[in-house]
């Protein structure tokens, strides 16, 4: 057990070192790729916050991420506000939205819930579509002019590698914070035993919203950091079903309900993702399409717990044999 | 033979003679961002061969065309024979991913300019990124106006764009009357409503006053539908002269069908490009697509003015199997702007091309396209293109309008469903 | 607003929801018998409206007359997806079963792309062009067969349901899997069943839809959404309230296009579909 505990600890003290160092080894589009697991990873984590731990599977979360995007940008185009203000500030009207979304969705129950959740997201993604003065269909862009910190607008790519890699731990201290906290227990007894916690006076619903506004918050402080990098966002990029899907999927792959399951995830996803289009994109055939489905179906099927469930697996199959059997220096071959 | 003998040492310096003549002619990386796979896949497929053939004009020849810049196929004349190297990505209709292939292309594949990205939202983003890195992006066929209004140094685009697709299609009605004593009546619009039917309904609504003309109503249907029955029944409901319309594929093919059931015959359907210039179009709808005007920017009996049009898409017709379409068309004609400017620039540097970009100045009679020119304004906006109108006689495009350029005349009303053979 | 054309729309609400309740017949008749969502519905449909095409293009057959051949092999194909796939996620997490149905539909749609590419296609020409003129109302063809057989596939399937015992095995095993099988009724057999008819009656609607629907890879995307309103407005589990609320969706989208702009079609659809959700979930028939 030591040796997987050191083995855990030495891991993270490297990917924290690597995580620190990137910046300066890496070529802009190498850090742009990790740019994107950073954000898939920080979208997975807040998305876990209610699928994972609350055992509500969201699928319209893009919702939260276009409404954060959305309200800094217009705060920013039409008053000149920092996205800084902007930012928070669209993470409140997300958290404002999920009350909305749980009013009507919490009642409902596993599929129910799910299929709720996409045609809120849908009805959002029609407002901004035909919403005149947020653009409309014609989108948004962030003025160019204004560059530098104050205006969280940088002509390289390390700048936008630490906020993403702020935000990220942000979320993740978030979510630590609610593991560990009263919450964090009443949300694994509301998953787990929803009748149990009602009996003892739980209310289900107040805590479920708390996690889901939770996750919006940051869901969409997401979506207004991706309005900064790209510069561009229109209801198709950033209010669709399968972008909502997606945020979901970085947790399943990586493991649900786990702290760093979503960012494994996002490691694998973007990996997959990026490599099959590069090698088989440039010939249109849909090659890197038929990879990516045949993954997700894989690991829904027969990974559910995700590369962290299956890692945890081997590992404790591995160490079972070293504590029965003391002085051995090689379990089973794995 | 022994590898110090005078020999030898002579053999080998000759093979590195050889291989450093082989560097010199170097290779040219552009970087071509398309949706190879998604929904525009199927353009994306066009825009690739027209800027594959062009490449390979530029680096082989093209016998026979002499007019054409880089006919005879010995690479960069300026640059001491370089060629070109296409290296494709795709962009799934995805800006962000767009973004994402623009940074790699950059950055891994070190490519001296971008050409790309047909859909304006992909265009929007992928271009952002060439202009933080200070590399030059051409685009050929995004018509989104507000392209060119970020103030951008690096952008360059050869297309026109919606806000004058829009006036060609008002010129068109101004002449009609003016030249053929047509009156064109009420007017409605019937556009899609994504990005780019959205600015085709707010460009009409801003223009028809403008040009004194009447919009009773204004339709945004989604492209995404089942079925178009209740839509073209509020149309029916107003009774127009005039359908201005703007519909992918799908939509333009479910409309005119839908118009057929319902019995609805308006004088004229004016279109704006897109589906109805789709190849799928004709040979779907048939007889039933006849008479529908559009606008459009390219058509192929152009080429009985212009020989060189003829002879580029003979070549285009025998290495693909189809003839070109506005869309690439327009990727063709992109790229060889683009080559032009490499070539004057004489240099790779991304800040030669650039200048080398702004200068250019191209007389339409070296062109496929029915234009005046290459001219970029400070936005990097082509000034000199133009749209044309084509109208569907015998189940082919005519072009009639610009009426100098007409290859028949127009036909005006649209014959009544029930009056046609 | 005439009478004339609250008619019209009211016809071609009509005709068209009844495409509708025939795709949400298979979702409903899946989710009732073994509770799994099939988010991959909508790919039936589109594999039933490309086999009637290329069925046409290389046989010259009329779709017509290529609709068994077309229901058959898509009952055959929902079969083998039960048994391959997802047989092994019957009793999983649902999110395991709602990330396997995702994964397929994004793979057959895939796979459609890499073999008969993006171009959208088209039925031209095949035995039932052309409209008719009844009361006064203008009515298309194809649309008018479609509607009709579309009744009539459902007519089927509620017969198979009600007057034979596999269908009552079915029914049995939606009903209570558990207690089916201490009757003996395998349920595996009944969930491959289940599968192949669902895939059947989606291939059936695609049949039918190719003599006037453009087909291209990703056309499933289009009617999935309306086919899930009415599974919900119907009741999870019930081919009767499928029928019904699928005419019910039809008529309600176009009217609703006709009164409100049609760029809100979807959004009065999402809104029933909410409303429905909150406040009678079981739907109009179905078990809750």
């Amino acid at each position: 057990m030591n040796q997987t505990i050191n083995a855990s600890a030495g891991l993270a003290a490297l990917a924290a070192l690597a995580a620190l160092a990137l910046p300066a080894m890496a070529d802009a589009s190498h850090l742009n790729l990790a740019i994107l697991v950073l954000m898939a990873a920080q979208l997975g984590v807040a998305w876990n916050i209610v699928g994972g731990y609350a055992g509500q599977i969201s699928l319209g979360h893009a919702a939260f991420f276009g409404l954060g995007g959305y309200v800094s940008t217009l705060l920013l185009a039409k008053l000149g506000w920092s996205p800084w203000i902007g930012m928070p500030l669209g993470g409140l009207a997300a958290a404002l939205l999920s009350l909305g979304f749980g009013w009507s969705c919490f009642r409902l129950k596993g599929h129910y819930f799910a299929m709720a959740t996409i045609a809120a997201a849908e009805l959002v993604q029609i407002f901004f579509t035909e919403w005149d003065y947020g653009g409309g269909a014609v989108g948004l862009y962030v003025p160019m002019d204004r560059q530098g910190w104050l205006w969280m607008n940088f002509a390289t790519k390390q700048p936008y590698y630490w906020l993403a890699l702020a935000l990220l731990l942000a979320t993740l201290a978030a979510n630590l914070w609610i593991e560990r906290s009263f919450l964090g227990y009443y949300l694994r007894a509301i998953k787990d035993e929803p009748d149990a916690a009602r009996s003892v006076g739980v209310d289900i619903a107040r805590y479920k919203q708390v996690a889901l506004s939770i996750s919006a918050f940051f869901t969409a402080m997401g979506g207004s950091l991706y309005a900064q990098k790209e510069l561009y966002i229109d209801p198709g990029s950033v209010l669709g079903t399968a972008l909502s899907i997606k945020m979901a999927l970085v947790s399943i792959l990586g493991g649900v309900g786990t702290l760093l399951g979503p960012v494994v995830g996002a490691v694998v996803l973007t990996s997959v993702e990026e490599f099959t289009r590069i090698l088989f994109g440039g010939t249109g055939r849909g090659t890197d399409t038929i990879i990516y489905a045949s993954l997700i179906i894989a690991i829904a099927v027969f990974y559910p717990s995700g590369v962290l469930g299956w890692l945890h697996s081997r590992l404790r199959r591995r160490a079972v044999p070293q504590a029965a059997v003391a002085p051995a220096p090689q379990g089973e071959a794995p | 033979m022994k590898l110090f003998s005078k020999r030898g040492v002579a053999a080998v310096l000759a093979g590195m003679g050889i291989a450093v003549a082989a560097q010199a002619q170097q290779e040219i990386k552009i970087g071509v961002i398309y949706p190879l796979t998604g929904s525009s896949a199927a353009v994306g497929a066009e825009l690739r061969s027209a800027v594959e053939l062009a490449a390979d004009i530029v680096n082989n020849g093209a016998k026979g065309i002499q007019e054409l810049p880089f006919a005879d196929g010995k690479g960069m004349p300026n640059l001491k024979g370089a060629k070109i190297k296409l290296v494709f990505a795709d962009h799934q209709a995805s800006p962000q991913v767009g973004a994402t292939e623009a940074e790699r292309l950059i950055t891994q594949e070190k490519v001296v300019a971008l050409i790309g990205a047909y859909n304006s939202p992909v265009t929007a983003t992928a271009s952002q990124v060439a202009e933080r890195a200070g590399i030059p992006f051409l685009n050929a066929e995004s018509s989104s106006a507000s392209l060119t209004q970020r103030g951008f140094k690096w952008f360059f685009r050869t297309t026109p764009h919606d806000d004058l697709f829009v006036h060609n299609q008002f010129e068109f009605l101004k002449e009609l009357e003016a030249k053929k004593g047509i009156k064109p009546g009420a007017i409605a619009t019937f556009n899609e409503n994504g990005l780019w039917g959205t600015e085709t309904t707010k460009l009409q609504a801003k223009l028809a006053p403008e040009f004194k003309y009447n919009i009773v109503k204004q339709i945004s249907y989604s492209s995404k539908t089942t079925q178009l029955t209740s839509e073209v029944q509020s149309l029916k409901a107003v009774n127009p002269n005039v359908v201005m319309q703007s519909s992918y594929a799908p939509d333009a093919i479910l409309s005119m069908k839908t118009y057929k059931e319902l019995g609805f015959s308006p004088d004229m359907v004016l279109a704006n490009n897109a589906g109805f210039t789709d190849t799928g179009l004709i040979k779907t709808l048939g007889k039933d697509a006849e008479y529908v005007i559009t606008r459009e920017v390219w058509a192929l009996d152009l080429a009985e003015r212009n020989p060189l049009i003829k002879q580029v898409n003979d070549l285009f017709h025998s290495r693909y199997n189809i003839n070109f379409t506005g869309n690439s068309s327009r990727a063709f004609t992109g790229f060889m702007v683009l080559a032009d400017a490499i070539n004057r620039a004489g240099s790779t540097q991304p800040e030669a091309i650039r200048k080398a970009l702004t200068e250019t100045k191209i007389l339409g009679d070296q062109l496929i396209m029915p234009w005046k020119g290459v001219k970029f304004d400070e936005t990097g906006q082509n000034t000199q293109g133009r749209g044309i109108l084509v109208q569907i006689v015998d189940g082919q495009y005519h072009t009639i309008w610009p009426f100098n350029m007409a290859s028949r005349d127009v036909i005006w009303p649209m014959p009544k469903w029930d009056q046609r053979k | 607003m005439t009478a004339e054309l609250l008619l019209q729309t009211l016809a071609s609400g009509v005709l068209i929801g009844l495409i509708y309740a025939l795709v949400a017949i298979g979702l409903t008749m899946i989710f009732g018998v073994m509770d799994v969502v099939n988010f991959a519905h909508g790919e039936f449909l589109m594999l039933g409206m490309y086999s009637s095409f290329w069925l046409f293009s290389l046989y010259a057959l009329d779709p017509l007359l290529t609709l068994p051949l077309t229901v058959l092999m898509l009952f055959a194909f929902g079969t083998l997806l039960y048994r391959l796939v997802i047989r092994r996620i019957i009793n999983a997490p649902m999110l395991s079963q709602i990330f396997t149905t995702f994964g397929i539909m994004i793979l057959l749609r895939g796979v459609a792309q890499f073999l008969w590419k993006p171009d959208f296609r088209t039925i031209e020409n095949s035995a039932v062009s052309g409209s008719v003129q009844w009361l006064g109302l203008q009515l298309g063809r194809p649309q008018l067969v479609a509607g009709v057989g579309a009744i009539a596939v459902t007519a089927a399937v509620y017969l198979f349901l009600h007057r034979t015992r596999v269908g009552a095995a079915l029914e049995a095993t939606a009903a209570d899997k558990e207690a089916a099988r201490l009757m003996g009724i395998d349920s595996n057999r009944m969930f491959s069943l289940a599968w192949g008819i669902g895939a059947a009656c989606a291939g059936a609607a695609g049949g039918l839809l190719s003599t006037f629907f453009p087909i291209f890879p990703d056309v499933g995307a289009t009617f999935i959404l309306l086919a899930f309103v009415v599974v919900n407005l119907g009741g999870f589990g019930s081919v009767t309230g499928a029928f019904w609320a699928g005419i019910l969706v039809g008529v309600i989208e176009v009217v609703g296009g006709l009164l409100l702009g049609p760029q809100y079609k979807t959004a009065i659809v999402l809104v029933l579909f909410l409303g429905v959700l909150m406040f009678r979930p079981q739907g109009l028939m179905g078990k809750a």
